[in-house]
């Protein structure tokens, strides 16, 4: 394997991190304290609301290295926040937009993140506008993914929603129509979402950080991104189905060691998309205290790399089971199952370097992750959560789930057992 | 004398009673530039679940929670759904993912009413049995096994003058059964003051709603509020 060459932040040291997530902590602390009381001032003779979330993570795995960390030590380079204004400007009108950050192993590294920003106009209740960096609605997760405390769980399935890849699904800049149709005859409500806009990835995130491992330096990864979400509100109370589809065409670009000749250094890298789209199903069903939710979702990915010189094609599928139940008001617990395959081939000239990786069966290619959580809410705003993840497989590639080999230079273990400890809080 | 005084006070009695039984029931207020006076169930937990943000009637409208206590937990129970930490997730999704804003949350009936009756297009909620002044209570209509049928003439109950003199209000469920040509044909008292109730069905027996294919089935609560 080449040496890695993605970008290692200056203040990205261990020691750094430990120090930055202790400050964010308290932060957070004291920030709960001081805007319980003022989330809102007046600007123009209007409201304005502020609201912001932080969370702190510490991930221990008994294997490999997980989700670029260093698990297998214990790691607490696991922070996030976001902190957000909006304003609602006349009745059909919002503005608002949020700044987030995070530091995830050796992922986003603290380098702030427009989240959205987006001016809303409602004309009617069954049609709406939406433009600027805007939330991607893809499945029942995809737009509030970073936002742990509005679930159970500290982290969602993984098969679905890799942390890892947020970069790949969480907004575009473009614009939305959506709306809410009710339905005659009681028969529920449906919502739709259409969208279109461009994607553009943090050189800090997941897939850039992956192709590093090749030697490959990131300079640039986006494109657009067009698609749709359709849910229905069912007669039957509680019951949520819907659908998303999602398009993309996407471009990196950088510098990366020819793999046909090594010594001739870096040169030029570009990858594109052939084909590259989503298609997400799902179901949620909430009845007293108890939650059950479900999704499957196929990415199938067809990439030229080289300049057209390869062709790679990875089809991903992920589905998973949860279920949460509230206990009491300050206890809940939950737990998941959660499903991972991937499949790979590549053409062309780079096909002798990349054998065919078919077999799901291997742990190679899969990630099958049992999952049990219990949240403690200690106050309103605040919460902690434990979790246990039981992981056969480590489906480390091409394209990534949380498995990368830069922290795992040993090889991987076809087992991984990893507790996760979150706390979050809100405001 | 001592008879009529003894008379009053056990017919206050009996008529405090049943209203008792519903001391968790709210009502349904808003502010003076709302121009409806009846609304939907289903407006009223599009409007709370910031899926709507007008009426039918074209009045825009901004939800006023009350914080969590029995107040709150009953229109949680009747119009909503869920728990109070369902609606918190929901609201906070909203607000995280650029969606909707937070939702005003007061502290008690009095602050909702205040609030409600200075903002223009505010809709809260309150006990049944909180006196209201500056806002209307709403009437608040849930669609039986038909389509939304639309009223076309309304005739307003008589309020009991002693009830009224009394201060004793709240609201009135009723269960109605509509005939394809517009008539109310049965009115049933699902909970409240008997009295009240009584007044209520006498004057929604005259109710004349639009003409459907079939029988259609609605659930009224009817406010009775002595200050207006």
């Amino acid at each position: 394997m080449l040496s890695s060459d993605f970008p290692i932040d200056r203040l990205g040291g261990p020691v750094h991190k430990r120090i930055l997530s202790l400050v964010s902590l308290c932060l957070c602390f004291q920030a709960g304290q001081v805007t319980l009381k003022a989330q809102e001032f007046k600007l123009l003779d209007r409201t304005v609301q502020v609201h912001g979330f932080v969370s702190q993570g510490f991930a221990y795995t008994n294997n490999n290295n997980w989700l670029t960390m260093n698990t297998s030590q214990g790691s607490a380079a696991f922070t996030d926040f976001g902190l957000n204004m909006s304003s609602q400007i006349t009745d059909k009108f919002r503005v608002g937009a949020q700044g987030y950050d995070r530091n995830l192993g050796q992922l986003g590294q603290y380098h702030p993140s427009l989240d959205w920003a987006v001016a809303d106009y409602r004309f009617k209740d069954w049609f709406g506008v939406r433009g600027g960096k805007v939330k991607t609605t893809l499945g029942l997760y995809t737009d509030t993914q970073d936002e742990d405390f509005l679930r159970t769980f500290a982290l969602l399935p993984q098969s679905v929603y890799p942390t890892d890849l947020r970069d790949a699904t969480i907004a575009h800049l473009g614009g939305d129509i959506y709306g809410k149709i009710s339905l005659r005859r009681r028969l529920g409500v449906l919502s739709y979402t259409a969208y279109i806009g461009h994607r553009n990835d943090s050189i800090y995130s997941g897939y850039p950080y992956y192709l590093s491992s090749f030697g490959a330096q990131i300079k640039s990864f986006g494109g657009l991104q067009y698609g749709a979400d359709l849910r229905w509100s069912t007669p039957l109370k509680g019951l949520l189905i819907g659908a998303s589809r999602l398009n993309q065409h996407i471009t990196g670009r950088g510098l990366a060691i020819n793999p046909f000749n090594p010594g001739e250094g870096l040169v030029p890298y570009s990858e594109s998309s052939k084909a590259d789209w989503t298609n997400q199903f799902y179901g949620e069903y909430i009845v007293g205290k108890l939650r059950i939710d479900a999704e499957y979702s196929r990415y199938w990915r067809n990439q030229e790399l080289f300049g057209g010189t390869s062709e790679s094609f990875a089809d991903v599928r992920g589905w998973y089971v949860a279920g949460a139940y509230r206990i009491s008001k300050r206890f809940q617990i939950g737990s998941y199952y959660s499903h991972y395959t991937i499949s790979n081939t590549v053409a062309g000239a780079l096909a002798a370097f990349y054998p065919p990786a078919t077999d799901t069966g291997l742990p190679a290619n899969h990630d099958y992750d049992k999952v049990i959580t219990g949240r403690v809410d200690l106050t309103k705003f605040w919460n902690v959560k434990v979790e246990g993840h039981f992981m056969n497989g480590y489906g480390s590639g091409p394209y990534p789930n949380g498995f990368y080999t830069q922290v795992n230079p040993g090889g991987f273990a076809p087992n991984t057992n990893a507790l996760v400890v979150k706390t979050s809080l809100n405001f | 004398m001592k008879n009529r005084r003894l008379l009053s006070l056990v017919a206050v009695v009996v008529i405090f009673a049943p209203c008792r039984v519903i001391a968790a029931d709210v009502k349904v207020i808003a502010n003076g530039s709302v121009k409806a006076d009846m609304i939907s169930a289903t407006e009223v937990k599009s409007v709370f679940l910031e899926e709507s943000n007008s009426l039918r009637d074209g009045t825009h409208v901004e939800p006023v929670l009350e914080k969590d206590g029995p107040v709150h937990q009953a229109f949680m129970r009747e119009y909503l759904g869920g728990s109070d930490y369902d609606l918190e997730s929901y609201y906070r999704a909203l607000v995280f993912s650029g969606r909707g804003s937070m939702p005003k949350q007061l502290g008690s009936d009095a602050e909702v009413v205040a609030y409600v009756a200075r903002t223009k297009g505010a809709i809260g909620y309150v006990s049944a049995e909180t006196m209201v002044e500056d806002v209307k209570t709403l009437t608040i209509v849930r669609e039986g096994n038909g389509a939304q049928r639309r009223l076309i003439t309304r005739v307003e109950p008589n309020y009991p003058d002693t009830l009224k003199r009394l201060n004793i209000g709240g609201t009135v469920r009723l269960q109605l059964t509509i005939g394809p040509k517009g008539n109310v044909e049965t009115v049933e008292v699902l909970g409240g003051n008997p009295i009240l109730g009584e007044a209520a069905v006498a004057a929604v027996r005259q109710w004349v709603y639009t003409a459907s294919r079939s029988r259609t089935t609605a659930e009224l609560t009817i406010p009775f509020d002595s200050h207006h």
